[in-house]
C-alpha cells in the first residue's frame, strides 16, 4: 500500500514541481499575446484594403454609371420634300447635296410644333430657340436616315434624337440654374421648357448604346461621344500583342528553362529579363517611337505600333510567369520521360508543357490585361490625343490607320474642358474594368480546366 | 545472418551484359564515384547496396546516362553494354535509354491515362504498326508487371489515381513496354508498404527471365531476397562485388561485414 503511493507522481515529489496544463505560464501568455496582436494587424491590413476597394468601386460606379444613360428627345419630323429634294426626282445625288444646315430648321420646327401641341407656356416661340435643346448631331442623324431611305421623303417620321449636352447635364444635376447664368448656349427659359417636357415624356433619360459602341466626337458634342472606335483600337493592339508575345515569350522561356546551359550569359539574360519587367512603360514608348516610327517609318498612332510597343512591355511578364510555371513541374516527370527514351524536346512538349499550360495561360492573360490598361507608352506614339471618330475600314486599316485605345480615350476625355466629358471618362473606366475582369475570369476558368494533379 | 532463399542459378546462360572499367564520376569538384570496375551479367538481378551517399544511385544513373541531365556531372572511364562504349560520342542517349530502361525511387506516372502511360514509350519509338499492335504491347506489359488484373477495366483512368504500389508497377510496365534489355531500378520499393514491396519483388524475380536487372536498394533483406549478385558501395568505392550468398554470409572485406551486420551505415 505505502509502496504503491510512493511511486505516484505528486506535486510534492522532491526536485519536481507540478505544472498544471490548465494554467498558462508567463512565456506561453506572452507568445499567445504576440500571436493575437499579429492576427489583429493582419485583419486590420485586410480591412484597410477592403475599405479602399469599396471606396474606389463606389466612386467609379457613382460617377460613371450616368454615362451609360443619355437624354433623348422623341419627336416626329416631317421630311419636307420642298427642302430636302427640290427637284422632286428622288435622285440620291441631289439629296446628298442638302447639308445638315438644311435639316436643322426642320428638326427645330418639329420640336417647336411639339411644344405648341402640348400647349406649354414659354417665351420661346421661334424654331431657332429650340436649337439649344438639341444636340448638334441631330441634323446629321436625320440626314443619314434620309439618305438611307430616300423614299421616306414627304412622310413624317418619329426620331429619337440626342438632346444637347447641357439638357442632359440638367437632368443629371450636373447643370444647374446657377451654373448657366453666364452660359450663352442655354438659358433659364430652356430649362423651364425641359422641366415641362420631361413629365410629357418627350424628353427622357434612356440607355445609350452609342456610348459603348459609338465613335468619339468633337469637344463640343460630349453627348455624342462613345468608346467603340478606341475599343477596336485596343482590340487590334491586343491581337498584335497576343500573336507576338505568346509564341516569342513561351519559346524564350522554354529554351532558357529547359535547354540553355547555365552559365554567365544565361545568368545575365535572366537578370535583364527581370529588370525589363520593372522598366517604366514610358521607356518602351520612347523606344517604340524611335524604332518603329522614326526608323522603320510605320504609321503614327497605328494600333500595329501600339501593339509592338506593348509586346515589348508584356514579354518579360510572360517569360517570367512561363518560367515559373515550367519550374513548378516536378522533376520526376522529366526523369520519367527521359528514362523511357524520350528526347529532351519530347519530354518538354509531351509532358512538361501540358502541365505548365495553366500557368502560362494565366500569365499571358494577366500580361495582356496589363497591356490593355497601359497608357503611358501610347502617349509617345501618338495614340493619345487622336480623336477616334471613324471606324476602321477592314482588317488592314484596323492595324495601320490611326486610332486611339481605351485608356488613351479615357485620358483624352478626362482632359477635355466640358464637364460632360468627366462623366464619360468614369464611364470609360467602368468599361475598361469590365474588360479586365472578364480577362481575369477567363484566366481563372482556363486554369481550372487545364489543371491536372500529379 | 540473413535467410538466403534457395535460388537456382543457371550459370551457363549468364554472360556479361554491362562492363564498367575505371569509372569516375565528379559532381563539380566532388569525386562521387572512384574507379569502379564491375561486370553485370545478363538475365541476372544485380543489387547495389551501401549506406546513404555512397554513390550507388549515381553509378546506376551512369548506366543509362541519366547523369547527362545534371550540368555539373562529369563521367570518366568506360561503360560498355554488349561491347559498345555508351559514352562514345556517336551514341545518342535517347537510343541508349530505350535499350536501358529505368524505374525511379518515387512512382512517377505521367498525369495521363493508364493506357497512355504504358503506350507512350512504344509510340515515341515507333514499336507498333497499328492500334491492335499497341493494345497488345500495353496489355502484355501490364500483365508482365502483374497489374493487368487490377487495371484492365479502367485503362482510361488517370495513372496518378492508383495507389503507390500500383503506380510503381505501372511505372515498371511503362519501362518494359519499350522492350529494353537492361532495367535499372533506383530503390523501387522505398515508397511502398510491405505488401506492395513483396509484389514488386516477385515481379523483379520474374523480370530476370528476360532482362538484366540492376537494383539499388537500402534494404539488405531486399537485396538478399531478389538478387543473385550484390555490389557493396562505400564512400564512392566499390568495396566488394560477388554472389549475393557470399556477400551476405561470408564477406571478404571488413567494411562489408560491418555494414551488413549493422555497425556502419
Amino acid at each position: 500500500m505505502t509502496d504503491a503511493t510512493q511511486h505516484m507522481p505528486s506535486a510534492s515529489a522532491p526536485g519536481k514541481t507540478f505544472k498544471s496544463l490548465t494554467v498558462q505560464d508567463e512565456r506561453t501568455k506572452q507568445r499567445n499575446a504576440r500571436e493575437a496582436r499579429f492576427r489583429l494587424y493582419g485583419i486590420a491590413a485586410i480591412g484597410a484594403g477592403l475599405v479602399f476597394l469599396v471606396i474606389l468601386l463606389s466612386a467609379i460606379l457613382s460617377n460613371g454609371l450616368g454615362a451609360f444613360q443619355q437624354t433623348f428627345v422623341t419627336i416626329s419630323v416631317p421630311l419636307d420634300p420642298a427642302k430636302l429634294d427640290k427637284k422632286g426626282e428622288r435622285n440620291i445625288e441631289d439629296i446628298k447635296k442638302v447639308s445638315t444646315f438644311g435639316y436643322a430648321p426642320l428638326i427645330q420646327n418639329a420640336m417647336l410644333a411639339k411644344v405648341q401641341e402640348l400647349g406649354l407656356e414659354t417665351p420661346l416661340v421661334k424654331g431657332k430657340d429650340m436649337k439649344a435643346l438639341l444636340s448638334a448631331s441631330a441634323p446629321a442623324q436625320v440626314r443619314d436616315y434620309v439618305i438611307a431611305n430616300p423614299d421616306k421623303i414627304g412622310e413624317t417620321v418619329e426620331f429619337r434624337l440626342l438632346t444637347a449636352s447641357r439638357v442632359d447635364g440638367y437632368l443629371k444635376k450636373r447643370v444647374t440654374r446657377e451654373s448657366i447664368e453666364r452660359d450663352k448656349n442655354i438659358d433659364a427659359a430652356h430649362l423651364d421648357l425641359v422641366d415641362a417636357l420631361v413629365p410629357a415624356g418627350v424628353i427622357a433619360k434612356q440607355f445609350n448604346m452609342d456610348f459603348i459602341f459609338g465613335a468619339d466626337a468633337s469637344e463640343s458634342r460630349a453627348e455624342q461621344a462613345g468608346l467603340g472606335v478606341s475599343m477596336l483600337g485596343s482590340l487590334f493592339m491586343m491581337l498584335v500583342v497576343l500573336v507576338l508575345s505568346l509564341p516569342i515569350g513561351v519559346a524564350a522561356s522554354i529554351y532558357l528553362e529547359e535547354f540553355a546551359p547555365k552559365n554567365r550569359w544565361t545568368d545575365l539574360i535572366e537578370v535583364n529579363i527581370s529588370n525589363l519587367a520593372a522598366v517604366p512603360s514610358i521607356v518602351f514608348g520612347i523606344l517604340g517611337l524611335a524604332v518603329f516610327i522614326q526608323f522603320a517609318h510605320l504609321p503614327q498612332s497605328a494600333p500595329l505600333v501600339g501593339g509592338l510597343v506593348l509586346t515589348l512591355m508584356t514579354l518579360p511578364t510572360i517569360i517570367i510567369s512561363t518560367r515559373a510555371s515550367l519550374k513548378s513541374v516536378p522533376h520526376s516527370i522529366r526523369d520519367a520521360a527521359l528514362g523511357i527514351g524520350a528526347s529532351k524536346m519530347q519530354s518538354v512538349f509531351h509532358h512538361v508543357l501540358p502541365l505548365a499550360m495553366p500557368g502560362i495561360l494565366t500569365g499571358t492573360i494577366l500580361g495582356l490585361a496589363q497591356a490593355l490598361g497601359e497608357t503611358a507608352p501610347l502617349l509617345l506614339i501618338g495614340m493619345v490625343g487622336y480623336i477616334a471618330t471613324n471606324y476602321p475600314d477592314g482588317l488592314a486599316s484596323g492595324f495601320l490607320d490611326a486610332n486611339s485605345a481605351m485608356p488613351a480615350q479615357i485620358y483624352e476625355w478626362a482632359k477635355r474642358a466640358d464637364p460632360a466629358y468627366y462623366e464619360r471618362a468614369w464611364g470609360g473606366i467602368i468599361i475598361l474594368l469590365v474588360f479586365l475582369l472578364t480577362m481575369n475570369i477567363i484566366a481563372i476558368i482556363l486554369r481550372r480546366r487545364f489543371e491536372r494533379r500529379w | 545472418m540473413y535467410d538466403i532463399p534457395n535460388k537456382t542459378r543457371n550459370l551457363t546462360v549468364t554472360d556479361t551484359k554491362i562492363t564498367a572499367r575505371n569509372v569516375q564520376v565528379y559532381y563539380g569538384d566532388n569525386h562521387a564515384i572512384k574507379d569502379v570496375n564491375v561486370d553485370i551479367e545478363d538475365k541476372t538481378v544485380t543489387a547495389f547496396i551501401g549506406p546513404s551517399g555512397c554513390g550507388k544511385s549515381t553509378f546506376l544513373r551512369t548506366l543509362n546516362r541519366m547523369n547527362d541531365t545534371i550540368d555539373v556531372c562529369r563521367v570518366e572511364g568506360e561503360i560498355e553494354i554488349d561491347g559498345e562504349n555508351i559514352y562514345d560520342k556517336r551514341v545518342d542517349p535517347v537510343q541508349l535509354r530505350a535499350k536501358v530502361g529505368m524505374v525511379f525511387q518515387k512512382p512517377n506516372p505521367f498525369p495521363k491515362s493508364i493506357y497512355d502511360n504504358v503506350a507512350y514509350g512504344p509510340r515515341i519509338h515507333g514499336l507498333s504498326k497499328s492500334k491492335t499492335d499497341l493494345d497488345e504491347i500495353v496489355e502484355n506489359s501490364l500483365k508482365r508487371a502483374a497489374i493487368w488484373n487490377e487495371v484492365k477495366d479502367r485503362l482510361t483512368a488517370p495513372g496518378t489515381g492508383l495507389s503507390g504500389g500500383q503506380q510503381q508497377r505501372l511505372c515498371i510496365a511503362r519501362a518494359i513496354a519499350t522492350s529494353p534489355e537492361v532495367l535499372l531500378m533506383d530503390e523501387p520499393c522505398s515508397a511502398l508498404d510491405p505488401i506492395a514491396t513483396s509484389q514488386v519483388e516477385d515481379l523483379i524475380d520474374d523480370l530476370r527471365q528476360q532482362f538484366s536487372v540492376v537494383i539499388v536498394t537500402h534494404s539488405m533483406q531486399q537485396a538478399a531476397r531478389v538478387s543473385q549478385r550484390t555490389a557493396f558501395f562505400h564512400l564512392g568505392n566499390l568495396v566488394e562485388f560477388g554472389d549475393t550468398d557470399t556477400i551476405f554470409t561470408n564477406p571478404t572485406d571488413p567494411r562489408t561485414e560491418s555494414y551488413i551486420s549493422g555497425r556502419i551505415g
